[in-house]
């Protein structure tokens, strides 16, 4: 970058070149931390798991070399293809909801509204406690008899409409455990879950957006939506993406939602990548448990890629 | 079905007798001792047993870890780390014992053989036992495994053969110190009202009962059909159907059979019925404790702690439950023993004293105690006269039962590497699953069953 | 319309302006019509979305029994026992300290370096600058469930193992790429405009960070310190890996160890999770009410 910036500026005027130069320093400089802290942490680890993913290692026996074995060993298993497909089923449904309940609530909580500071608060609610006891809890709403949503269905008469739609009978929905509403329901908690990621990371954009610019747009003219379009959209585009990546990544390798609510089941209903890698893990063969993770390292990769090119295509 | 001891126990068992007699007069005698001391503070108890002083092996000033493994009882945690400390001071040796959440115990190992941070001894269960021997991680424990035996009366049959040490690279890896196993929970005021008073002895004769007497919300039989380790009780069910996982050599799987079709044909059947409790099929490892603490289960596969919840928090419940083995299918009664041991990982430090503290707590002094407040069956024919074993506590009678009359671990499978990963990865209610979520047929499920262990097994021959 | 392209620099943004607030408080006196719509619509969403929230509250005020057997949309006894439990014979007050020094120390540790990570990736132009950037996302390539193997060899030999320090190294692993990336989202909103004409003033580089894109950024900060925090406070599988010793286990970890075997202890548990999401949120709240007040020294919104 800085080789093609430099001639440019070369040309215009001599002691740029410097500027330049010392730009690029700093640059180093500032990110040398980062880098050596992740460089220390993760590089290991994840030359590891790729290594081992070519190997029979297991617990207590570095193993060998066993080229693609645990790759093809992994494909034949009769919920691969299914944990493949769950998974993007789940990362991209919940991508979606988690933004229009984070944005809508963002912009609404960025109206001068009062009390808003204990709406912000407890939006955080569902990010704020670990995250097995969220799912547990969850669980529990679940239960078919006597968990929350039934019991609620069940003195609201609103259990007609579920019933109609043949979700279930006598008042009793087994909601995690039959095939039409176990993804729903695990998409369902693992966006109350996650929102608040989205939503708290909107509205710190949308703080910074300078209301002279909305005053300006008014004056120009514009509209609600052409505020929200020219002036709203371009500032917090940045984070929007981030964010997204984030959370992708996140919703891609997460085992605990789906360990706790439903272990993959019923059947391979809501199998995913991290609950087979578990799986391996439990019998203590590293290879193939980092042959799982591994498998999905190339999509993400190029998740990774995509989403930081948008990001920088505003530069 | 008592299981003959497996081949190497035989010889010892019958070499065994003269001794064992005499020493099983003097437990007898101590536990009666036991008896008395149950009144007095249990610190007590655990300096007075620590004053008997280790071997001369231990060195003072050594420092020892231990992972105890964290049961629901609170009384039983503090007795075992209590025990170990008093234990250490008595013998000079600083003895730091942390209770491990026995659901972490795999992850936290796995990471410690890899880091080489293991402790000096640790409480686990039969399956790592397994895989730890096999990869060389255990320390042999034979000499200790024998004294103990010997001591007090020879180890249970079934423990013994699970020890077997061509399991385990030729040695005894673990010394046994309780055994898990699931009783058949089954609540007396429902069946009764259906005119049901004797526990059902087949699994066919349990679902006719579960039939009967369930009224939903209450349903007839609370089994896990999901991927948890409660649902490898369906296991059992299926070899007592007469079908097998793999052949008696243990290497090649053979679930696709007629007896598997004739298990496959009961449990589908129950579900189409709606016997068992909405959500079984997704059903977490408290998934059935908590269907029968809520009321909606008449029959349950259990180890009993859903007894220790329900004496403490509904009287009523533990009241109208009464306990029985699990029933027998057309082939016989498959139970299968679960002993937990505590072993000495290869890389300590101190294996010594590590050695004599697992002697020191095979003691019958500390071990009737510990018993009373725990949830585990004997190991040892000598803690069969422990007062928790003869009628104090049903529950615990029951397990005491189960020890003698159950089958070993995996019989009538091998139980080896290859049998432990297929169950690792719940394959048979996997199976089960197949059929009632997913409309399967029989053999769509039992092909699909069948192709899944022959990859497992060809990966251990 | 469109005539207000995002990154057009604001009047007087840096320093006091009295610019922002006046239209902060023009914005208050709006009329109360459209603000109904906004807070029914705020009150649906709210209840809807904190009912769990209110399941786990009512089961933490509950007795085992009604847990149990009695499900209700309310407690038919209310008991405090749960949390005297939790406070008093479990200890929880340590597991609160241990999770206060964790996250806080990551958080402060993490938001120190990344805020110049960031700033760098965003503000400086030079070679690999794209690449470091990804490359620090690596980290979250791989799921924890696989990670804490190799991990665990590092601590090792950090002589880490079994300690909050080895538990805060080991969780930057995670924190810095959340901090860095979402600071460079932050960052990026801050017209560079403003930075050269500090320059231009006189001010350095650092003096530019410091005082122009840091204050502007403050929303952005305090968000990602937020998650940073609760991200460390609420992290079990690397806590169950890396702590052994009981007085050394922080929330996720006491909470956890609160399921034994097949039996959940759930009034315990759901008042633990009430009791470790207060901080959180309290924090998040007081964050709010100090930006509004700093909120005079740039044009930032409250």
């Amino acid at each position: 970058m800085a080789v093609i910036a430099a001639p440019r500026q070369r040309a215009s005027r001599r002691p740029r070149m410097t500027f330049a130069r010392r730009q690029a320093l700093w640059g180093y400089l500032l990110v040398l931390p980062v880098s050596l802290v992740l460089l220390a942490l993760v590089a290991y680890p994840f030359v590891y798991a790729i290594y081992i993913s070519f190997t029979d290692r297991v617990v207590g026996n570095p193993g060998g070399w066993v080229g693609f074995d645990n790759f093809r060993y992994l494909a034949r298993w009769s919920s691969f293809g299914r944990a493949v497909q769950n998974t993007i089923t789940l990362v991209v449904v919940t991508d979606v909801l988690k933004l229009g309940l984070g944005l809508g609530l963002a912009l609404l909580l960025n109206e001068p509204l009062r009390g808003r500071g204990l709406f912000r608060a407890a939006v955080l609610l569902p990010w704020a406690m670990p995250g097995f006891v969220a799912f547990l809890t969850w669980k529990l709403l679940l239960v078919p008899i006597g968990g929350g949503l039934n019991l609620v269905l069940n003195e609201t008469g609103l259990m007609a409409v579920p019933e109609a739609l043949g979700l279930g009978s006598n008042g009793i929905i087994d909601w995690l455990g039959q095939r039409s509403t176990a993804l729903p329901a695990v998409i369902a908690a693992t966006t109350w879950r996650g929102f608040p990621f989205w939503c708290i990371s909107f509205l710190a954009a949308l703080q910074q957006v300078p209301n002279e610019l909305y005053e300006a747009a008014k004056i120009d003219g514009a509209s609600r939506f052409q505020r929200f379009r020219d002036v709203t959209v371009p500032a917090i585009r940045q984070v929007v993406l981030v964010v997204a990546l984030l959370s992708s990544i996140w919703t891609a390798n997460s085992f605990e939602h789906i360990w706790i609510m439903t272990q993959g089941g019923p059947s391979d209903a809501t199998m995913v990548f991290p609950v087979l890698a578990y799986f391996g893990m439990q019998s203590q063969r590293l290879g193939e448990a980092a042959a799982v993770s591994v498998a999905l390292v190339p999509a993400l990769l190029i998740l990774v890629f995509v989403v930081t090119a948008l990001v920088r295509d505003d530069d | 079905m008592v299981r003959s001891p497996a081949n190497s126990g035989d010889s010892v068992a019958t070499t065994r007798p003269a001794l064992t007699r005499r020493r099983l007069l003097g437990t007898a005698a101590g536990s009666t001792a036991a008896l008395g001391l149950a009144a007095a503070p249990r610190s007590a108890l655990a300096e007075m047993l620590a004053a008997r002083r280790a071997p001369a092996v231990v060195q003072g000033g050594t420092k020892l870890t231990y992972w105890g493994g964290l049961i629901f009882s609170d009384a039983a945690n503090s007795l075992l780390e209590e025990t170990i400390t008093a234990w250490g001071d008595a013998n000079g040796v600083e003895a730091e014992v942390v209770m491990i959440n026995q659901n972490e115990t795999t992850q936290k190992v796995s990471a410690a053989v890899e880091s080489n941070t293991l402790p000096d001894a640790l409480d686990m269960g039969l399956d790592l036992q397994l895989l730890l021997s096999q990869q060389g991680q255990l320390a042999p424990l034979d000499d200790v495994y024998d004294r103990v035996g010997a001591a007090q009366g020879g180890w249970f049959p079934g423990v013994d053969a699970a020890m077997a040490p061509e399991r385990f690279g030729g040695t005894r890896t673990g010394v046994p110190f309780g055994t898990g196993g699931n009783l058949l929970f089954r609540r007396t005021d429902v069946l009764g009202e259906a005119g049901f008073t004797e526990p059902p002895a087949t699994w066919q004769e349990l679902s006719d009962q579960a039939r009967e007497a369930q009224a939903p919300p209450i349903f007839g039989m609370g089994f896990a059909l999901s991927n948890v380790g409660d649902g490898n009780v369906q296991v059992s069910v299926l070899q007592s159907y007469g079908g097998r996982i793999a052949d008696d050599a243990g290497t090649t799987p053979t679930i696709k059979s007629e007896a598997t079709r004739a298990y496959l044909e009961w449990v589908s059947a129950a579900y189409r019925d709606g016997l068992f409790p909405p959500g079984a099929t997704t059903w977490d490892g408290a998934g059935d404790n908590q269907a029968y603490l809520a009321g909606q289960a008449v029959f349950i596969a259990n180890t009993g702690s859903v007894h220790l919840s329900a004496r403490e928090e509904d009287p009523e419940l533990d009241a109208s439950t009464a306990y029985s083995p699990l029933p027998g299918g057309p082939t016989g009664l498959v139970s299968p023993l679960g002993p937990n041991v505590r072993a000495i990982p290869t890389s300590s430090r101190n294996a010594d004293a590590a050695k004599a503290l697992i002697e020191h707590l095979a003691n019958p002094e500390f071990m009737a105690e510990y018993y009373a407040v725990a949830i585990y069956g004997p190991v040892l024919q000598a803690q069969r006269a422990f007062p928790i074993y003869s009628g104090e506590s049903e529950v615990h009678t029951g397990l005491a039962n189960l020890v003698e009359t159950g089958t070993a671990p995996a019989a009538p499978d091998v139980f080896n590497a290859a049998y432990a990963e297929f169950n690792a990865n719940f394959l048979v209610p996997k199976m089960v699953q197949r059929v009632v979520i997913d409309n399967y047929t029989l053999d769509q499920a039992m092909d699909e069953t069948q192709a899944a262990a022959e990859a497992i097994y060809a990966k251990y021959r | 319309m469109a005539s207000v392209p995002a990154t057009t620099p604001r009047p007087r943004a840096a320093g006091p302006t009295q610019g922002g607030r006046a239209v902060e408080h023009r914005a208050r006196r709006r009329p109360a019509a459209g603000s109904v719509g906004a807070y029914l619509l705020l009150a649906v969403v709210t209840v809807l979305l904190l009912f769990p929230v209110y399941w786990m509250l009512t089961i933490s005020l509950k007795i085992p029994r009604e847990i149990n057997r009695v499900p209700s949309l309310w407690p038919q006894t209310v008991t405090l026992d749960n949390y005297r439990e939790l406070l008093g014979e479990r200890g929880f007050l340590t597991n609160l300290r241990n999770s206060t020094i964790v996250a806080g120390s990551v958080t402060l540790v993490s938001l120190f370096i990344s805020s110049l990570a960031a700033y760098s990736l965003v503000r400086f132009r030079y070679r690999f600058r794209g690449l470091v950037g990804r490359l620090i996302l690596f980290g979250y390539l791989m799921p924890t469930s696989l990670l804490f193997i190799p991990l665990s060899i590092i601590v090792a030999r950090l002589n880490l193992g079994n300690s909050l320090q080895g538990l805060i190294v080991v969780y930057l692993t995670f924190s810095m790429p959340l901090s860095t990336w979402l600071l460079t989202g932050y960052f990026r909103g801050v017209p560079a405009e403003l930075e050269e004409q500090a320059m231009v003033d006189g001010a350095t580089r650092m003096g530019a960070l410091l005082r122009i894109v840091l204050p502007l950024s403050l929303p952005g900060l305090v968000a990602v310190g937020i998650f940073t925090f609760t991200a460390a406070w609420n992290e079990l599988l690397l806590a169950l890996i890396f702590i052994t010793s009981e007085d050394l286990r922080t929330v996720p970890l006491a909470l956890q160890y609160l399921i034994t075997g097949d039996v959940y202890r759930w009034g315990p548990i759901m008042a633990g999770a009430v009791l470790s999401s207060l901080p959180v949120v309290i924090l998040y709240f007081a964050a709010q009410r100090v930006m509004v007040q700093g909120a005079t020294a740039g044009s930032v919104k409250g």
